[in-house]
């Protein structure tokens, strides 16, 4: 019944873990580098939510809205402002070029509403046992709008006309220009798109715990490695890699302490990277 | 003035690099215009500079009279000019269906009807219409990047090497292909390895050497010519 609990922990902070790992394969697969300034997408978005939830009296549903639209505008502007001039430096100049951005962004949240752990008001309800595996009602809430989200992107890549060019642009970019798509506007759509799942997801974590500045660095080895051991650039491939990982990381109770657990993260990129360096799915987009 | 014309076209990959040194084209409508040349004379080079990949750093090209001069090539596309490169010329994590979609990106209104239409000239893309473009065959691949050009009904289709790598059956149905398309009333600029070929099909034809105009001529006396037969015919 243990190994049970733990899967069924492990997949929901998976499925969890799986919104911004797709915002992060996403920019990859379209813009070509791994920008570690989702991290800090995630606390802003993570606060962005605390704000609509906590001051502005909203429920955290819609709050998780504002979330996703503020990360996401953030997330257009930091690209437009400070990545984009890096892009031509190539892929590694601009990786690094990331993660100065999120220490810069993260300062900025720090600056504005301090270091302590805050919570959102959530109505204090009793878990659920259903014969004999324990779930919150905000696991499970958290799990069904993961769900939700992912299945309307999925539908907006595969139905609509703006989701297939950004997967053209992905899949050719050469052909996408000479097709007549626009890589610029779809370069900001993806940022959009994307760092709006980072903030999402940096709320979704907090709902079930606590936000603080550092939630998005805490988190964002996880979803780099869910994204590489699915497929870097695989759409799909990161929601099945946020699911190893987050299976992973539970099952790793079962012989390791708590505080090693973070390890599981690192072990699975190396293992991915000797036997299948494409990841499970290969690299493809979609 | 042609319906493609371009006029002493030069345009290279670098600052310093000038891979075409003055170029002239000319596409009448309703032609099939082959470009033919040893490896490194430009041939591709110049359908780019045309599409707007390159731009060109003198010279000018018209289409339909309008200067297309290193015009973006979404605008290039809309104003009724299609190219096919030679590689990489699908989405291949695309379905066929979605590949025709992005074919006709520049132009969505109608795009069902054109899709049905451009899928009927190809019974075998028809077939694979929800198939990943990555698991068709060499042939069918051209075929659908051929189809994904006429998405736009073009004026003038730029075509380069479009035989390249596929089997001597592949290759004739291709090039019965762009026979039939052109006689539909689309003009064809082809840049083609195979100068036989070529040159059976074509109207006319421009030799290139070295990043110049070498001959130009109806295409049949260019296939007599004993000089042109020995260097690129084979005898």
């Amino acid at each position: 019944m243990e190994v049970l609990q733990l899967i069924v922990n492990g997949l929901m902070a998976g499925t969890i873990l799986a919104v911004p790992a797709i915002g992060l394969t996403a920019i990859f697969a379209v813009l070509r580098f791994t920008n570690f300034a989702l991290a800090s997408h995630m606390t802003i978005g993570a606060f962005a939510g605390f704000v609509a939830n906590v001051t502005f009296g909203l429920p955290a549903v819609a709050a998780l809205g504002f979330a996703f639209v503020i990360a996401g505008l953030v997330g257009v502007l930091s690209d437009e402002f400070v990545l984009k001039p890096f892009r031509r430096a190539g892929f590694i100049t601009t990786a690094i070029g990331s993660i100065a951005l999120t220490i810069a962004l993260e300062n900025i949240v720090r600056f504005i509403f301090g270091n302590q752990l805050r919570g959102y008001d959530l109505p204090i309800l009793r878990d659920w046992n259903i014969h004999g595996i324990r779930v919150s009602p905000q696991q499970v809430e958290n799990f069904v709008v993961a769900v939700i989200v992912m299945a309307a992107l999925f539908a907006f890549l595969s139905f609509t006309r703006v989701g297939k060019s950004m997967r053209a642009v992905a899949d050719n970019p050469m052909l996408a220009a000479i097709k007549g798509i626009n890589a610029n506007v779809v370069a900001r759509l993806v940022s959009f798109v994307a760092m709006g799942l980072a903030g999402l997801g940096g709320m979704l974590i907090g709902l079930d715990t606590t936000i603080d500045p550092l939630i998005g660095f805490k988190t964002i080895l996880q979803i780099f490695a869910a994204a590489v051991v699915g497929g870097l650039g695989s759409i799909p491939g990161a929601v099945v890699g946020a699911l190893v990982v987050g299976v992973g990381e539970e099952l790793s109770l079962l012989v390791l302490t708590p505080a090693y657990r973070t390890a599981v993260g690192f072990i699975a990129i190396l293992v991915v990277l000797t036997f299948r360096p494409r990841g499970i799915l290969g690299q493809r987009a979609y | 003035m042609g319906l493609l014309t371009a006029t002493g076209v030069v345009a290279g990959y670098g600052a310093a690099d000038e891979i075409l040194k003055g170029v002239d084209l000319r596409v009448e409508p309703g032609e099939i215009v082959g470009i033919i040349g040893p490896n490194g004379a430009g041939k591709s080079t110049l359908l780019k500079a045309i599409a707007g990949l390159l731009k060109p750093k003198a010279g000018a090209i018209a289409l339909n009279n309008a200067d297309i001069t290193g015009r973006e090539p979404r605008d290039i596309s809309r104003m009724g000019l299609a190219y096919v490169p030679q590689e990489h010329n699908i989405f291949p994590s695309m379905s066929v269906r979605e590949n025709l979609e992005m074919g006709g990106y520049v132009d969505p209104k109608g795009a069902k009807a054109r899709i049905d239409g451009v899928l009927g000239r190809f019974p075998v893309l028809a077939n694979k219409r929800r198939h990943a473009a990555r698991t068709l065959s060499g042939g069918e691949r051209q075929m659908l990047a051929m189809a994904m050009a006429l998405m736009v009904e073009p004026a003038v289709l730029l075509l380069d090497e479009p035989s390249a790598g596929l089997s001597p059956v592949a290759a004739e149905v291709l090039f019965n292909a762009i026979i039939q398309i052109n006689k539909e009333g689309v003009s064809i600029a082809m840049v083609e390895q195979n100068a036989n070929e070529a040159l059976a099909i074509s109207h006319r034809a421009y030799i290139l050497v070295d990043g110049k105009n070498s001959r130009t001529g109806p295409a049949q006396a260019l296939a007599q010519d004993p000089e042109i037969r020995r260097i690129f015919l084979g005898g």
